[in-house]
């Protein structure tokens, strides 16, 4: 816990530790403000009304001749206490209940959800008031004292926990911790609120700065039109209210001063929300571990390169390469960033199949967006160069490397589910790409499409047309993605992970294809996977990396046969068993 | 097909929610504390017209006979008098209503001119200078909106363009002081001017309209610009786009797509930022001494006065609804992963 603070505060910007310290000023006030006021806050002093600040009153007097400093120093024990308190009751209230609510829609009895869907109506209905006026009709009708304030308030945000905690609870209960403890023999109560409710409490924590903002910004909002906190209490809405008609005649100060101090809490309140989801969320903290792992592999690489091996060096030099990859290295941002590949040669001949395997994290997707320009926004190559025959790829122009694209070089990317965008139909996705590289009419764009979807064995390729990427399988997906490919027979095809995430046989059958149907239109293969078994089933050449480099390369049943690094060889024997 | 069933399905959930809205509603205005008859008739009037008062209102009925009265008038567009102004609240309602929608729709139309294009710009990640630039104003807009009160934002546009700079006109309504209002069509000053063909008129509301339209589009423009932004930020970084640009399909396309994608969140919030905005123009008329629902409501709040009220939360409430329901069936209409039946 200590270890996580310290590390949230060192990732954090100077200015959100600033008001990180503001914020805890606000708290300090709201504990002990009323206390440090140098003058009465509700006592009138009908002979300093109206007076500028300097002086005796820092930030001058208001109508009544009330010192505005010590009002603002007080104030905070109103709003800031409203808002907490009034938030805490929703969240008591709120995160049980939508606990509750989808325990019930999870349960699938009938009832059970007919209740829980009834209940998210009324929700609904209630929340369909605008917030602002509905506290103002509930305070209005039970009385504006503090308590009654505090129950309005309470009582609009509760519905926003209740969802909150609902949505949470509703993906939390489909994680296997939740599937373990239900075989454990936990039953449904004791699951949702012993076992899931923890988990969905981070989620509730940012909820809940953000809630108290908005509540403190409530108050004031309501004190402002005279339903809320009445004066002469130091509240700061109402202090804007009472300054606001002095501020059309230049007397700013009885209405700015407090607005400045409301502003400085909402939003002190906000950035302390995301402070906190920068605490409460691995993910975002990972910056400073993301940079340990580099420095990780980067010692093992240094180690490796220690050791005297001859790595096979640019191998397969025969006749013009299609694809001649030289000295790339690829570094996070500008010059003296992170170097996550390290100069990488290699080549591939018209034709020919190249494996390039290694663990996860070894760079070999950084390798393959470098070879095709697709480098997210920090990435950058820092030397070396791609060609592509007689073409260097590195700081080609876009719009003529888009027109390369498909056409000559194919990509296939991890995971086809996720490459496809869900909005828009195979069909769509197909004719646009067609028509991105010739002049085609609707009609042949949609008649070439189908023809694709039949070379890569898609039955009904009319129906799938239509189809979204939520409606196919993972394999279909892939033969989609593989149509996208191979339709314009290229001379290069760059095959990332083509698999993952494929069952075995439809693996098998999606390599074979690919297989055959590249065989067939003379593509030259780049195949990036982590299995061995694919790189010496389908590829002729075999490189490995690790950490960036290449650290050996040769011929398939060469390498298989006789690994001359070290790291292939611990590769190998943990293939083998 | 698909769309009808679903049409029909969230319309038939529409009628008993309203009703249920009105019904708490009624309930919730009757227990405004006061005697309306007592308000209505003074505090001189005998004890025995004021009972007579109660008969003839109903008052002394139990709450389910009072509410299926005043729901059988509702239906006949009835919809109660004021026992302040002795107005018709539907009348007050007409004259009222396009004032708030006036401002609601001009603050959105400036969200939709200014911040959406804004937010799409700089969405990317990018090294280009101006796009930075553009980055860093933002992101402090981003922080700062959120935090600031409308009513607050509203005083200080006064203080400086009207106080100190008098370029702007001052909160004195709609109109200058010696401004008469064109005759009422719509009930939208710009609109009506310009049918009457008074152009002074014209100018002079859309002079008054600047700082509480810019105050509304400020504040609650914020949370629409940062979802689009972060949800735009991430469809231009997924997968799909990255692959499509792989593919060679063409730079407006590969962006329209991703730009499809982000919408869907953002109509979402859209719908919920225009609730918000009904609440936030009680505030801004209250500042700007703007005639709207907003004040209106903030009055009859302050008097007990039970038609209007009930007319206005009525109103708000059937409007909201309304609202959601325009999001959820754009949202169908975009996204093919929304089943037609269940809740979101």
């Amino acid at each position: 816990m200590w270890m996580r603070i310290k590390r949230t505060l060192k990732a954090l910007p100077k200015w959100q530790l600033g008001v990180l310290g503001i914020f805890f000023g606000i708290i300090f006030l709201t504990i002990f403000g009323p206390y440090l006021a140098p003058f009465p806050t509700e006592t009138a002093d009908p002979l300093s009304r109206l007076v500028p600040p300097g002086g005796k009153h820092w930030l001058g007097t208001d109508e009544n001749g009330m010192d505005i400093f010590s009002r603002v120093l007080a104030a905070p024990r109103t709003d800031v206490v409203i808002g907490v308190v009034a938030t805490f009751i929703s969240v008591v209230i709120g995160a049980p209940l939508g606990v509750l609510v989808a325990l019930y829609e999870t349960r699938g009895k009938a009832g059970a959800t007919a209740f829980a869907e009834t209940f998210m109506r009324l929700l609904e209905v209630m929340q369909s008031f605008p917030v602002f006026v509905f506290a103002m009709v509930l305070v209005a009708v039970f009385g504006g004292s503090l308590t009654n304030i505090i129950i309005a308030i309470a009582f609009v945000n509760t519905p926003v926990f209740i969802r909150l905690v609902r949505a949470e609870v509703l993906t939390l209960v489909q994680r296997p911790f939740a599937e373990a403890a239900r075989a454990v023999g936990n039953n449904e109560m004791r699951l949702g609120f012993r076992h899931i409710f923890p988990n969905a409490f981070p989620v509730v924590m940012v909820q809940v700065s953000v809630t108290v903002g908005f509540a403190i910004l409530l108050t004031a909002g309501l004190s402002f039109v005279g339903a809320g906190v009445r004066p002469p209490t130091p509240e700061l809405g109402a202090m804007i209210a009472s300054g606001a008609k002095y501020l059309i005649i230049e007397q700013w100060w009885p209405a700015l001063f407090p607005g400045i101090a409301l502003g400085l809490t909402v939003f002190s309140f906000g950035i302390f929300g995301e402070i906190l989801n920068l605490a409460m969320e691995p993910r975002a903290v990972r910056k400073d571990l993301d940079r340990r792992r580099t420095n990780a592999l980067e010692s093992a690489a240094g180690e490796a390169a220690a050791v005297p091996v001859a790595v096979a060096a640019s191998v397969g030099a025969s006749a013009a390469p299609v694809l001649a990859v030289s000295d790339l290295s690829v570094a996070v941002g500008d010059a003296g960033g992170q170097e996550l590949i390290s100069n990488i040669s290699f080549s591939l001949a018209p034709g020919e199949s190249m494996a390039i395997v290694g663990e996860s994290g070894s760079g070999k997707s950084v390798l393959v967006k470098s070879v095709l320009q697709l480098l997210p926004f920090p990435l950058e190559v820092t030397s070396g160069a791609v060609r592509y025959g007689d073409i260097d790829l590195v700081g080609m122009e876009k719009r003529k490397l888009r027109k390369l694209r498909s056409r000559e070089i194919a990509a296939i990317l991890p995971n086809a589910k996720s490459q496809l965008n869900p909005l828009t139909t195979v069909g769509a996705m197909l004719t646009s790409a067609l028509k991105a590289h010739e002049k085609i009419s609707n009609k042949d764009a949609i008649a070439r499409s189908i023809e694709l979807l039949e070379m890569v064995g898609i039955t009904d390729p009319e129906l799938r047309l239509s189809a979204f990427p939520h409606e196919l399988s993972g394999g279909m997906a892939q033969r989609v993605c593989l149509a996208l490919a191979l339709m314009y027979r290229p001379r290069l095809l760059i095959a990332d992970e083509p698999t993952a995430g494929l069952d075995v046989t439809i693996q098998r059958q999606v390599l074979d294809l690919t297989r055959d149907l590249a065989r067939d239109a003379g593509t030259a293969r780049l195949v990036i996977t982590g299995d061995f078994g694919i790189a010496a089933h389908y590829c002729d050449r075999v490189a490995v990396m690790q950490a960036g480099r290449i650290v050996e390369a040769n011929r398939t049943e060469e390498l298989f046969a006789s690994p001359q690094h070290p790291y292939t060889k611990y590769l190998l024997s943990c293939v083998q068993v | 097909m698909r769309f009808a069933a679903y049409l029909g399905l969230r319309f038939l959930f529409l009628i008993p929610q309203i009703v249920l809205i009105s019904f708490i509603t009624f309930v919730l205005v009757r227990m405004l504390p006061g005697n309306p008859a007592r308000m209505s008739l003074g505090p001189l009037a005998p004890e025995s017209a004021v009972e007579a008062l109660r008969e003839k209102w109903l008052l002394d009925r139990p709450i389910f006979e009072q509410y299926g009265a005043w729901l059988e008038k509702a239906f006949t567009g009835d919809l109660g008098e004021s026992w302040v102004n002795n107005t018709y609240v539907l009348d007050d309602l007409i004259q009222r209503i396009p004032v708030t929608i006036e401002i609601i729709v001009l603050a959105l139309i400036m969200v939709f001119l200014f911040l959406v294009p804004l937010a799409i710009i700089t969405a990317a990640r990018t090294k280009n200078r101006i796009v930075r630039f553009f980055q860093n104003i933002t992101f402090g807009y981003g922080m700062l909106a959120g935090a600031l009160p409308d009513f607050l934002l509203g005083l200080v546009l006064i203080f400086i363009f009207f106080t100190h700079a008098g370029i702007l006109p001052g909160p004195e309504g709609r109109l200058g002081i010696l401004d008469f209002e064109s005759p009422f069509v719509t009930g939208s000053v710009l609109i009506d001017s310009l049918i009457a063909g008074d152009f002074d008129n014209f100018w002079s509301g859309a002079w008054h309209l600047i700082m509480p339209v810019f105050t509304l589009a400020f504040v609650y423009g914020a949370p629409i610009f940062k979802m689009l932004r972060s949800q735009m930020e991430g469809a231009l970084q997924a997968d799909y786009t990255i692959y499509a640009e792989a593919v060679g399909i063409k730079p407006r396309t590969v962006f329209l797509r991703a730009a499809r994608v982000a919408s869907g969140p953002t109509i979402v919030i859209t719908g919920v930022v225009v609730m918000f905005l009904l609440g936030g123009a009680v505030l801004v008329e209250t500042v700007f001494n703007l005639t709207g629902l907003g004040q209106y409501a903030v009055q009859s709040i302050v008097t007990a006065d039970y038609a209007p009220l009930q007319g206005f939360v009525s109103f708000a409430a059937v409007f909201t609804m309304l609202v959601y329901l325009a999001v959820d069936l754009v949202q169908f209409a975009m996204d093919p992963r929304i089943k037609a039946v269940g809740s979101r």
